[in-house]
């Protein structure tokens, strides 16, 4: 199937891709989303919405990425397999296709536990490497889960999420292949602060030939202050923040704190443009996107392709 | 085993505000295991609501008789049909199982329809013991374990996974949702190359069939031989010298 999606232009003509992330309002601010987006316009090849991060109650991805693509941006809507069952996610997958949205990332979800809503049911009827399946079935096949066909299929670039640094470290070069093997297009991975890990990754990924099954981003987040570092390194499980980062950016003076923290991502995304199986970075400026045309534009990937 | 834990007593007086005159009932089977129901927890029970002002009237059943088996608790209730009759609440220190089982049998049986509490909260098919119990199993209908090195990803894993760990497992293979508890694909991945099966590792697992556990399932068996299988259980007792 043809598929007419920015991003997967951009990653067939082995341009370094860029994609951002943008996080929708806790409320119906739809303006906060336009800004957002106006921000990101032109520095970037296509932007993720999260749906539901840390289970925290936000507006829906699909309607985030909807009101942010009037803006002339293209989206990549998140789904997570956590609150929706393979019916609805199947339904919210027509609904999507049909109003133009062209890229997805298939997820499992953040635990409820860590949300707003801990009394919520989680549902995980599918995890993510069945959702990848579905999606690609739905799109190359023209069949829903059930087996069941429909007649104009949904017309979608399929994206997964990778974590090179949780454990065990041998398993999640096995969630990869697995994730390549049911139909995966592009991953976006969890952000890098351990390049030399991220590197150790990839080597094991081009020894397996999986790079050229898939087009890998390397997810690149830019740490605003030291405590956000300490609270990512110590709280947040599956991340790594090496210890040379946090003595770094406590090395400059207070008010350079962030400033440190832009050129470490600049410099990141440097790296991983030399990274044989790299196609792209995807940055996740958390409550920060205002930064990342500045990040692009350092980084040599502006203008855009 | 049902794994159970016992209302907080607050609760359970609160379920029984205005009730008068209250059987308690225990359970010989998981809530004897648990010390939800078993005779002593009862006793203790009646003592409690004795000194609320209740006039209470008390049923334990020994162990290993369960409350939930239909021909086992019938002869309780029988011999306390009385108490059942006269009183305003049935105080359940068992499982659900055991509650709705008596219950209907007062109901469909001997026509005797009162209000039933439950003193217990019921926790899923746990095992272990004697005094540390872990939940081991969903009663999904469709067992997956023999493709998981035996341990089920579905009741182990805190969301279910059927393919592989999720990105939060901690660096000491412990789950993100709680660092007390393992992962469970940790372990099935450990296990998996222990027993020789590590390829499986790579087996894609179909979404789970859960049109087998749509509630409630019914069962038609052939009745069991209470007295056969009595007399096989008096011979243990009897060679362990009890």
């Amino acid at each position: 199937m043809e598929i007419n999606s920015n991003l997967k232009r951009v990653l067939d003509s082995k341009k370094f891709a860029v994609t951002a992330e943008i996080g929708p309002p806790p409320s119906v601010d739809s303006k906060i989303i336009k800004k957002k987006a106006n921000m990101l316009k032109g520095y970037i090849d296509a932007f993720n919405v999260t749906d539901g991060q840390t289970a925290v109650v936000r507006m829906a991805s699909w309607a985030t990425c909807l009101i942010a693509k009037e803006e002339g941006l293209e989206p990549i809507v998140q789904m997570t397999t956590r609150d929706r069952n393979r019916i609805a996610l199947q339904m919210d997958i027509l609904g999507i296709a049909a109003l133009g949205i062209k890229n997805i990332l298939c997820l499992t979800g953040d635990h409820i536990s860590f949300g707003n809503h801990p009394k919520a049911k989680g549902v995980w009827d599918i995890d993510s490497i069945q959702f990848i399946r579905i999606v690609k079935d739905m799109r190359d096949n023209k069949q829903f889960e059930s087996g069941d066909k429909m007649d104009v299929a949904p017309e979608l670039f399929i994206g997964a999420a990778a974590n090179p640094f949780a454990d065990p470290f041998e398993m999640r070069i096995k969630r990869l292949s697995k994730k390549i093997k049911q139909g995966v297009d592009f991953i976006q991975t969890q952000c890098i602060f351990n390049i030399n890990k991220f590197k150790e990754w990839m080597e094991k990924i081009r020894d397996l030939g999986l790079h050229e099954k898939v087009k890998i981003l390397g997810g690149v987040t830019p740490i605003k202050s030291i405590g956000a570092a300490k609270y990512m390194k110590n709280k947040v499980p599956g991340m790594d923040v090496p210890d040379s980062i946090i003595e770094r950016l406590s090395k400059v003076p207070k008010e350079k704190v962030s400033e440190e923290g832009i050129k470490i991502a600049i410099e990141t995304i440097q790296q991983l443009k030399e990274i044989e199986g790299v196609y792209g970075t995807h940055i996740m400026a958390i409550e920060w996107e205002e930064m990342v045309p500045e990040i692009v534009k350092s980084a040599g990937l502006y203008p855009r392709p | 085993m049902m794994g159970q834990a016992q209302k907080p007593m607050p609760e359970i007086l609160e379920s029984l505000e205005g009730k008068e005159k209250v059987v308690i009932m225990g359970c010989g089977g998981c809530s004897t295991v648990f010390h939800t129901g078993g005779v002593e927890e009862v006793d203790i029970m009646e003592e409690i609501l004795v000194k609320e002002g209740k006039d209470v009237k008390k049923i334990t059943l020994p162990f290993a008789v369960f409350a939930c088996y239909k021909p086992f608790s019938s002869m309780f209730i029988e011999k306390h049909k009385k108490d059942f009759k006269n009183c305003d609440a049935v105080l359940m220190m068992s499982c659900g199982d055991g509650l709705q089982t008596v219950r209907q049998i007062l109901d469909e049986d001997m026509d005797i329809v009162k209000p039933f509490y439950p003193a217990i909260n019921a926790m899923g098919v746990s095992g272990g013991g004697p005094s540390k119990f872990m939940e081991k199993c969903q009663a999904c209908g469709e067992c997956v374990m023999g493709r998981t090195a035996g341990i089920c990803p579905l009741t182990e894993c805190a969301k279910g996974l059927l393919n592989g760990p999720c990105g939060g497992t901690r660096t000491d293979g412990k789950c993100e949702v709680d660092p007390e508890k393992d992962c469970a694909w940790y372990l099935i991945y450990e296990r998996l190359k222990k027993i020789g099966q590590y390829e499986n590792i790579d087996n894609f697992n179909e979404p789970h069939d859960w049109s087998k556990s749509v509630t409630p399932r019914i069962f038609e068996r052939e009745p069991l031989d209470i007295h056969k299988h009595l007399a096989r259980t008096k011979k243990v007792i009897e060679s362990l010298g009890i």
